[in-house]
């Protein structure tokens, strides 16, 4: 990197552990994503990735260690409130709502503001203006009517990356976006991702297609026995001895 | 009424233009929004003449079972319906329910119909704890912790003889003058029923359309994911489960207003229950008015398999038949199966518009055009990859 102090902290964590039994699937990482940035946590099978994305969204509690989202600690907090604040996320094995509508399933991101917002109708026309420019924008708007269960995986995933857009988070989380889908929807994930990127918002992607992680990242964390082994542009990481060992074995 | 289906009708532009296409779809929706609503008039009306309707007394009483079974049901499904969360212990609210009521005229001498109340908030303000306890765990294990409490309930209400009357009973005093026989209290305490089922009805719409009823409905559907869309899940699931308690346990004061003696082995029997839970089911919990039909069907059948068969336990064998086929063939329920029927008639007008040979030209020249720009693009960004990579390799890196 060529400019040191545009370097803001994004998400911070600090000697992040947990164990699963005997299993350490995340071991006292210390890590630090950039503000602004495309970051990306790569690593092998079973490095630990979605269980430190777990932790840091709220869904697992830590052993230790903390974890801070520009500057707040936000360790062990509920989801929602991690999600409040700004940080969206969207699952591995991509999750909707399957018997709602295209629709419904963004409009229940909708956060209300007050009683009157929470017991009036969820169809309320702004809201539902802002679901359709989310839908016109991943490209499904013509699903609108559809329920989730009834749309191709590949819709079902931008609709779930529409859903997370629905709540306006800074920071987003997308695990393994590309994964299951085809090289022509990979690509329109991609150029969604850096637009989104150029308007400001930060991502954190866990990502095995090291094509896209390579093209999109200007970060890259790579995670093995569940902590970082190394980091830096993707040039640096590609060319990492301790990276090609934890890949490669050699 | 609105309901899900009016949420596939396209954008408010659409009736504006008056797209030809769609105006098929689009009647057929109102037709079958007009006939629902016609259905429905016309059941509330049945309804509202039933004790006009009934022969003699015994099959007014009848009716009151079944309206008392419907009022049950509701009051179950605002937690079943919206959260998914099946509870096989809502016998706990309406047998306590019913006791407070009791306990309540008894000894302070209130208005019954106060007591109702009052009754229903002291089980609702009971419930939070309650909720807050059994809601942290899902599916299976949230079963078990609904059946413990009425066992517990149970053994509390059977053994604390000195105030609940044991397995001796408890005699509830009538709200109404030894004067009103006892076909004009059936009569009273059906309409009672109706109107309490009403606004529970009234409730469960103003939720299901609500933003508040969109994170419910998320949490039925994928609880973590809603959580992680923002949705306070817990504090969703603890509001609507003590609304549901409040209801199910105006439902047991009245049943106990109306029934007039309270034994705990039926007050708090997993079976009451169980029969909230079939019964929804059997309708369809995600309809407004599935519990009720629910109700209406399994308790008339059951009425009738009680007196066919009642001398053995066979009436059992037929419900659980019933209930089999229903689960089989309609896993959803019969109110979302017929509609999913009509349905299929529906014009399909509005998921593929249909076009005009000018407007298919006219659109392929658009796509050829859009084509052409793309391919055009691609060309330029495939060499700004090779680009790119030769830059990579050469060591220069990226800025």
């Amino acid at each position: 990197m060529s400019v040191q102090q545009d370097v803001r902290p994004s998400l911070q964590t600090e000697g992040l552990s947990k164990a699963f039994g005997g299993v350490q699937a995340v071991n006292d990482a210390t890590v630090t994503f950039h503000e602004g940035k495309v970051n990306a946590l790569i690593g092998p099978n079973g490095s630990g990735k979605s269980t430190f994305f777990n932790i840091v969204t709220g869904m697992i509690a830590p052993d230790s260690g903390t974890v801070r989202f520009r500057g707040r600690d936000i360790t062990r907090r509920a989801p929602h409130r991690i999600c409040a604040a700004g940080l969206g996320r969207s699952f591995q094995l991509c999750r909707t709502f399957p018997r709602m509508t295209v629709l419904e399933n963004l409009l229940v991101a909708v956060r209300p503001t007050g009683l009157r917002q929470l017991a009036g109708s969820s169809q309320n026309r702004r809201q539902v203006e802002r679901a359709r420019e989310l839908l016109r924008r991943v490209g499904i708007d013509h699903l609108e009517g559809s329920l989730a269960q009834d749309i191709s995986y590949g819709q079902q995933k931008l609709l779930e990356l529409a859903g997370v857009l629905m709540g306006d988070p800074d920071t987003i989380l997308l695990d393994e976006p590309a994964g299951g889908v085809n090289p022509a929807l990979i690509g329109r994930i991609g150029t969604l991702v850096q637009e989104l990127n150029a308007e400001g918002r930060t991502f954190i992607i866990v990502e095995h297609n090291m094509d896209m992680v390579m093209s999109l990242s200007d970060h890259i964390v790579v995670f093995d026995r569940g902590a970082p082994i190394a980091e830096g542009t993707p040039s640096e990481v590609q060319q990492d001895p301790r990276v090609l060992e934890a890949y490669l074995g050699v | 009424m609105p309901n899900a289906s009016d949420l596939a009708t396209p954008t408010p532009t659409a009736p504006a233009t008056g797209r030809p296409d769609d105006s098929a779809g689009q009647r057929f929706d109102r037709r079958l929004r007009l006939a629902k609503a016609g259905l429905g008039a016309v059941a509330v009306v049945l309804a509202l003449m039933v004790p006009w309707l009934a022969p003699d007394a015994f099959i007014l009483s009848v009716a009151v079972v079944i309206a008392s079974y419907a009022a049950f049901a509701v009051g179950w499904n605002f937690v079943g319906g919206f959260t998914g969360y099946i509870s096989l212990g809502h016998a706990s609210y309406s047998g306590l329910g019913g006791y407070a009521v009791a306990l309540l005229t008894t000894h302070t001498g209130i208005n019954p119909w106060v007591a109702l109340v009052l009754g229903a908030v002291a089980v609702a303000l009971l419930a939070v704890p309650i909720g807050i306890a059994s809601l942290r765990v899902r599916g299976a294990s949230f079963v078990i912790v609904s059946i413990a409490l009425v066992l517990i309930l149970l053994l509390v209400f059977q053994s604390w003889a000195s105030v609940t009357g044991g397995s001796e009973g408890l005699r509830v005093p009538r709200p109404f003058d030894s004067s009103v026989l006892r076909p004009e209290q059936h009569t009273r305490f059906y309409l009672l029923f109706l109107l309490l089922i009403g606004i529970a009805l009234v409730v469960w719409w103003l939720i299901d359309r609500s933003q508040f009823g969109a994170g419910l409905k998320a949490i039925r559907e994928d609880e973590d994911k809603a959580e992680a869309l923002g949705v306070p899940t817990f504090r969703y699931k603890l509001v609507v489960f003590v609304i549901s308690a409040f209801f199910t346990s105006l439902a047991g004061g009245l049943y106990a207003l109306w029934f007039g003696n309270l034994d705990p082995v039926f007050q708090f029997s997993i079976l009451t229950g169980s029969y909230m839970v079939l019964m929804s089911l059997f309708g369809g919990i995600r309809s407004l008015v599935g519990p009720v039909v629910g109700a209406v069907v399994v308790g008339y059948a059951m009425e009738v398999f009680k007196a066919q068969y009642g001398d053995s336990q066979f009436h059992l064998v037929a419900l659980g038949l019933l209930l089999a086929v229903v689960v089989l063939f309609m896993p959803e329920g019969v109110v979302p199966a017929l509609l999913g029927v009509v349905h299929r008639f529906r014009p399909a007008a509005t998921s593929i518009r249909e076009e005009s040979a000018a407007e298919l030209l006219e659109r392929n020249r658009a796509i050829d055009a859009q084509r052409r720009a793309q391919t055009e693009a691609d060309a330029e960004t495939e060499a700004e990859r090779v680009e790119d990579a030769r830059h990579a390799t050469t060591g220069k890196g990226r800025s």
